[in-house]
C-alpha cells in the first residue's frame, strides 16, 4: 500500500520579510507517512520546521520538488490536511460548538449530521458543558483541546499539529500530549507533528523525524517502537525504549543546535 | 420612610441595581444642566432673549405641531405639522443615508482591506475626500443638486462612508492572520473567508465606524440643512434664529442631542454587547 503523504525532493527557498533576502529553508526533504502513523518533526528553532507545515496545510506554494497526500499533488489548502494551529486559532467570534462544526458548516453539512458529530468529538476531548461558551472564556488548554476537535471533525486525511501545546503550562501540556495520544487510538488518524521540545517527540512519535539547522535536511529518523496503550508519562518517565530514544533525539538535535550557535 | 424603601428595591429588582446606577451616573450631568438652566429663569442672570425659559422651550414643541391634524397628515410631513416633520426628514436622511453608506462603506472598506490594488485605487481617492469631507462639499452640493433632499444626502452620504470604509478596512488588516489560514485549511473558499473572519474580526472597528460616522454625519445633516436644506431639525434652527424665536433653536439642540443618544442607547450599544463584548474582542471597564 502506498504511503499517505510523500514528500519528495522538496527545496525550498522564500524572501527574507524585512532584508527581501533569500532565505534557504528546506534542502532536498524526502520523506513518507503511512496511514495511521503519528510521525513527529523536531528540530532546532529556524530549521524550516513551520515552513515544512505550511507547505504541506498548502499555505505556502513550493516550486521545487514534489508533495503528495493519497497520490494526489498538493496545490492549495484543502480539507483533506486540517491543521492545529499554535494558538488563538480558534476564531472567538464563535462558541466552542461552532467552532468545532465550523469545518462541516463549510462542506454544507446537514444540521442533524453536524450536531451529532460535533457532541461527539466535544466528549472525546472533555468540553462537555462548555459548548456555548465563547474562547475567551475558556483556558489555555480548553482553547488547544476546542482546536483539536475542530479539526478532528472535519475529518481530515492527514492531521497537521503545528507546535499545538507550546503556549500551554507544563502542567497542562502533559494531560493534553496523553489525551493526543488517546484520541490518535481511538481516530487512527494519520498526525504529523510538529515541535521543538523533545519529549514531547518522543513520547507521541511512532517515529521521529530530527531536521538539521538551517537549511532543514532530514538528518536522521528515529523509531519509537512502544505500543500506543502504554504512553502514559508515569510509565514513560521509566521506560527504556522510551529514555534512549528520547536521548538519542536529543544527543541528535543538540549536534544542531551547537552548529546553529557557531555560525 | 418603609414605603419609599419598598418602592426603591422594588425599582431595583425590576431593572437592575447595575443599570440602575449607570443611568443615575449618565443622568448626573444633565440634572446639574436643568437644574443652573431653572436658576438663571429665578436670577435673571442672562436675558430671555438670550436663554428661553425651560416651559418656553417645552411649550414650543406643541406650538409648533399647532395645526397638526393628526397621524396621517404628520406621516407625510405635511407642512401644517411643523415639529414633525422636521424631526421626521432629519431622521429619514440619516436612516436613508445610513443604509446606504453603512452597508457600502463596510464592503469596501473589507475588500480594499484584504485586497492591495482595490486598496491602491480607493485609499488615495478615500483622503482626498475626507479632507475636504463634510460641510465644504456644501456649496458645490447647492450648485449640483439645488436645495433640498438631494444636497443634504450627499453631504451625509459622502461623511458616512468614508469613514465607515477606512474603519472597517483598517479593521480587516489587524485580524490575525491564522484566523483566516484556519479556514482556509477547512476547505473555506475566499467567500467563507469574509463572512466568516473579515467581518466579525473587524468588527470592533467597524462599531467604532458607526459611532464616527454616527457622530459627524449627524454633524454634517445639521449643517446641511441649515445651508442647503428646505426642512428638518438644521434647517429650524437657523430659520428661527433669523427670526429670533430663541426658544425653537434650543428645542432644535435639545431635540437633536435626544435623537443621538437614542441612536447610540439602541442601536449601537446593544450591537457592541451583541458582538465585540460577548466575543471578548474589546474589554470593559469596571
Amino acid at each position: 500500500m502506498p504511503a499517505k503523504l510523500v514528500i519528495q525532493d522538496l527545496t525550498h527557498y522564500y524572501p527574507d520579510e524585512y532584508t527581501g533576502e533569500s532565505v534557504h529553508a528546506l534542502e532536498k526533504i524526502n520523506l513518507k507517512v503511512e496511514e495511521g502513523e503519528l510521525v513527529t518533526v523536531v528540530g532546532p528553532s529556524g530549521c524550516g520546521k513551520s515552513t515544512l507545515l505550511n507547505i504541506l496545510a498548502g499555505l505556502l506554494p513550493y516550486r521545487e520538488g514534489l508533495v503528495t497526500v493519497d497520490g494526489v499533488k498538493i496545490e492549495g489548502p484543502g480539507s483533506d490536511r486540517g491543521v492545529v494551529f499554535q494558538e488563538h486559532a480558534i476564531l472567538p467570534w464563535r462558541s466552542v460548538a461552532k467552532n468545532i462544526g465550523h469545518g462541516l458548516e463549510l462542506r454544507g453539512t446537514p444540521d442533524q449530521e453536524r450536531k451529532t458529530r460535533v457532541s461527539d468529538f466535544i466528549k472525546l476531548v472533555g468540553l462537555e458543558g462548555f459548548e456555548d461558551k465563547y474562547p475567551h472564556e475558556l483556558s489555555g488548554g480548553m482553547k488547544q483541546r476546542c482546536a483539536v476537535a475542530r479539526t478532528l471533525c472535519a475529518d481530515p486525511v492527514v492531521m497537521l499539529m503545528d507546535e499545538p501545546f507550546a503556549a500551554v503550562d507544563a502542567q497542562t501540556r502533559i494531560t493534553l500530549q496523553e489525551e493526543l495520544n488517546r484520541i490518535a487510538i481511538a481516530t487512527k488518524k494519520t498526525i504529523i507533528f510538529i515541535t521543538h521540545a523533545v519529549d514531547e517527540a518522543a513520547f507521541l512519535g511512532d517515529r521521529c523525524f530530527v531536521f538539521s539547522a538551517r537549511p532543514g535536511r532530514l538528518k536522521a529518523i528515529v523509531d519509537i517502537n512502544i505500543a500506543r496503550d502504554k504512553r502514559i508519562w508515569s510509565e514513560m518517565n521509566v521506560d527504556k525504549e522510551f529514555l534512549s530514544s528520547r536521548d538519542e533525539i536529543l544527543r541528535l538535535v543538540r549536534e544542531e543546535v551547537n552548529v546553529a550557535i557557531e555560525e | 420612610m418603609s414605603i419609599a424603601n419598598t418602592l426603591s428595591v422594588n425599582i431595583q429588582k425590576k431593572i437592575g441595581r447595575q443599570r440602575l446606577r449607570k443611568f443615575f451616573l449618565g443622568s448626573i450631568p444633565f440634572l446639574i444642566l436643568i437644574t443652573v438652566w431653572h436658576l438663571n429663569e429665578v436670577f435673571n442672570w442672562l436675558a430671555p432673549v438670550f436663554i428661553p425659559k425651560v416651559s418656553e422651550v417645552w411649550e414650543a414643541f406643541f406650538i409648533l405641531q399647532e395645526d397638526c391634524e393628526g397621524f396621517s397628515a404628520a406621516i407625510v410631513l405635511d407642512q401644517s405639522c411643523m415639529m414633525s416633520t422636521h424631526i421626521l426628514s432629519s431622521v429619514g436622511r440619516v436612516l436613508l443615508a445610513s443604509l446606504i453608506g453603512l452597508p457600502a462603506g463596510i464592503a469596501l472598506g473589507i475588500f480594499a482591506g484584504m485586497s492591495r490594488p482595490i486598496s491602491k485605487v480607493l485609499e488615495p481617492i478615500g483622503i482626498f475626500a475626507n479632507s475636504i469631507s463634510g460641510i465644504a462639499w456644501i456649496p458645490l452640493a447647492i450648485v449640483w443638486f439645488g436645495v433640498g433632499w438631494m444636497t443634504t444626502l450627499f453631504i451625509m452620504l459622502n461623511t458616512i462612508f468614508w469613514l465607515m470604509f477606512f474603519n472597517a478596512m483598517l479593521g480587516v488588516r489587524s485580524i490575525a492572520k491564522v484566523y483566516e489560514q484556519s479556514v482556509l485549511t477547512m476547505g473555506g473558499s475566499r467567500w467563507d473567508v469574509i463572512t466568516n473572519v473579515y467581518l466579525p474580526g473587524a468588527m470592533p472597528s467597524i462599531i467604532s465606524g458607526m459611532r464616527m460616522s454616527m457622530g459627524f454625519g449627524w454633524r454634517a445633516l445639521i449643517a446641511a440643512e441649515m445651508i442647503g436644506g428646505d426642512s428638518g431639525l438644521g434647517f429650524m434652527i437657523f430659520s428661527s434664529a433669523s427670526e429670533f424665536k430663541i426658544e425653537e433653536v434650543f428645542l432644535g439642540v435639545i431635540i437633536i442631542s435626544i435623537i443621538f443618544l437614542a441612536t447610540d442607547r439602541y442601536c449601537l450599544i446593544p450591537l457592541e454587547k451583541w458582538t465585540i463584548h460577548r466575543w471578548g474582542l474589546v474589554w470593559k471597564p469596571h
